[in-house]
């Protein structure tokens, strides 16, 4: 994938080849984590119950340094679904139904690649293996893993040929995943941290490079400023903190030079919380992108939704 | 005169723990962990669940939680703090407040 990139550069090839390796570093795996806001493994659950987040992600993505002009929006609802098995042992499902969109310029006219559909769905488990609960809060440690299913198409095409891999709605591949989990909860904030990594194997000819994040987030109570008896609503100011770094995609085995690096997003938000519904919604900002070659940069990401317990 | 007024305050004495006997049926419940409105909601549940409880209400400032029996149903420690666990939270108290 090297010799492609330097090809590329050269233009030996066309920019509708070179997008699908190329753009192929912008997966939408990401959207798919998320809670807090932006990652999904620190929802707390009740024993027995079930809770379901449902989030709109709008993914824009268009400082395109390979002279094609490339401009790409990924949008789509996130629906999550947790179960609590007991106090430790959580279950959660996520179904992207996503839309992409990829425009670019190829030999002086303006193309645009599309797909909608059903994405890959992940299946994951936390166990909590350190909890200490105190007078008006708790701490807890908790490992978990998971496997990203290849439910969403990776082999469309539209008139120009077979779309690139990061318009295409599924990996192709199973990919397993896991990490750890920490949550400090009290009554005026909330903190939770997270460290994962993602093994992206070949779908087809095709592999996205492995994932490595960093998660932080920290809720913090606006109001009610004082607690009154009862339990009331919280609304909480939200900044969280995401440091992603992808591995480089490979086709057939070879590695594409312009793609994966590393990307650091602030993300500020706002959350109430009631005792059965949470509504949200936060910015990712990217402040620092160290990209490979003409991998195409991120613009923000924006995620509003809301979480309800039946 | 002093003799009657002292016999008034034994008796009294001995007629207040009267509700925390087998008569009471409000006790206020010492929980650890509760740290959001989404938690208060776990605990709700876990009390309200057991076999003649008839109200529950969570402070979640204080971290107590007022479980109010039906008629002729009383709780006990162990019972309550096996839900308080359930629900993934600590038992910090138990204390029998009042017959209805």
């Amino acid at each position: 994938m090297g010799i492609l990139g330097a090809d590329w550069k050269a233009g030996r090839f066309s920019p509708s080849l070179a997008t699908l390796i190329v753009a192929a570093t912008l997966s939408w795996n990401e959207a798919a984590w998320g809670a807090p806001q932006t990652f999904n493994t620190a929802i707390t659950l009740v024993p027995g119950e079930f809770v379901l987040r449902e989030q709109y992600v709008f993914d824009q993505s268009g400082d395109d340094p390979s002279g094609a002009d490339r401009d790409r929006v990924a949008q789509g609802v996130i629906s999550v679904l947790g179960y609590a098995v007991n106090k430790d042992l959580m279950l959660f499902g996520v179904l992207p139904y996503l839309d992409k969109r990829l425009e670019l310029n190829v030999d002086g006219a303006r193309r645009a690649r599309s797909d909608r559909g059903i994405g890959d769905i992940r299946l994951f488990g936390r166990y909590t293996v350190w909890r200490k609960n105190f007078t008006g809060g708790l701490v807890r440690i908790s490992p978990f893993a998971g496997l990203e299913l290849p439910t969403g198409d990776d082999d469309e095409s539209d008139a120009f040929g077979r779309l690139p891999a990061d318009v295409q709605l599924g990996s192709g591949s199973w990919d397993p995943f896991g990490g750890l989990v920490f949550t400090y909860q009290s009554l005026d904030f909330e903190v939770d941290a997270q460290l994962s990594y993602q093994v992206n194997t070949e779908g087809g000819n095709f592999g996205f490079g492995d994932v490595a994040r960093a998660d932080a987030s920290i809720q913090y109570r606006l109001w009610p400023r004082e607690l009154e008896r009862g339990v009331p609503a919280f609304v909480y100011g939200v900044l969280e903190a995401n440091l992603i770094h992808k591995g480089k995609n490979a086709v057939d085995g070879i590695t594409n030079q312009n793609s994966g690096g590393t990307t650091l997003f602030l993300v500020p938000g706002l959350q109430y919380a009631s005792r059965r519904w949470v509504l949200e919604a936060a910015v990712q900002v990217p402040v620092f992108q160290d990209l490979n070659g003409t991998a195409l940069e991120k613009d923000f990401i924006v995620r509003a939704g809301f979480r309800v317990n039946f | 005169m002093k003799a009657i007024r002292t016999a008034l305050v034994v008796l009294g004495l001995l007629a207040a723990p009267a509700w925390a006997g087998q008569g009471a049926n409000v006790y206020n419940v010492g929980v650890d962990g509760l740290g959001c409105p989404f938690c208060a909601y776990g605990i709700e549940k876990e009390l309200g669940s057991m076999t003649g409880v008839e109200k529950v209400e969570v402070d979640i400032k204080t971290g107590v939680v007022v479980v109010t029996m039906a008629d002729g149903a009383t709780l006990d420690e162990t019972t309550a703090k096996q839900a308080v666990e359930t629900a993934g939270f600590d038992l910090r108290s138990f204390e029998p407040v009042a017959g209805k």
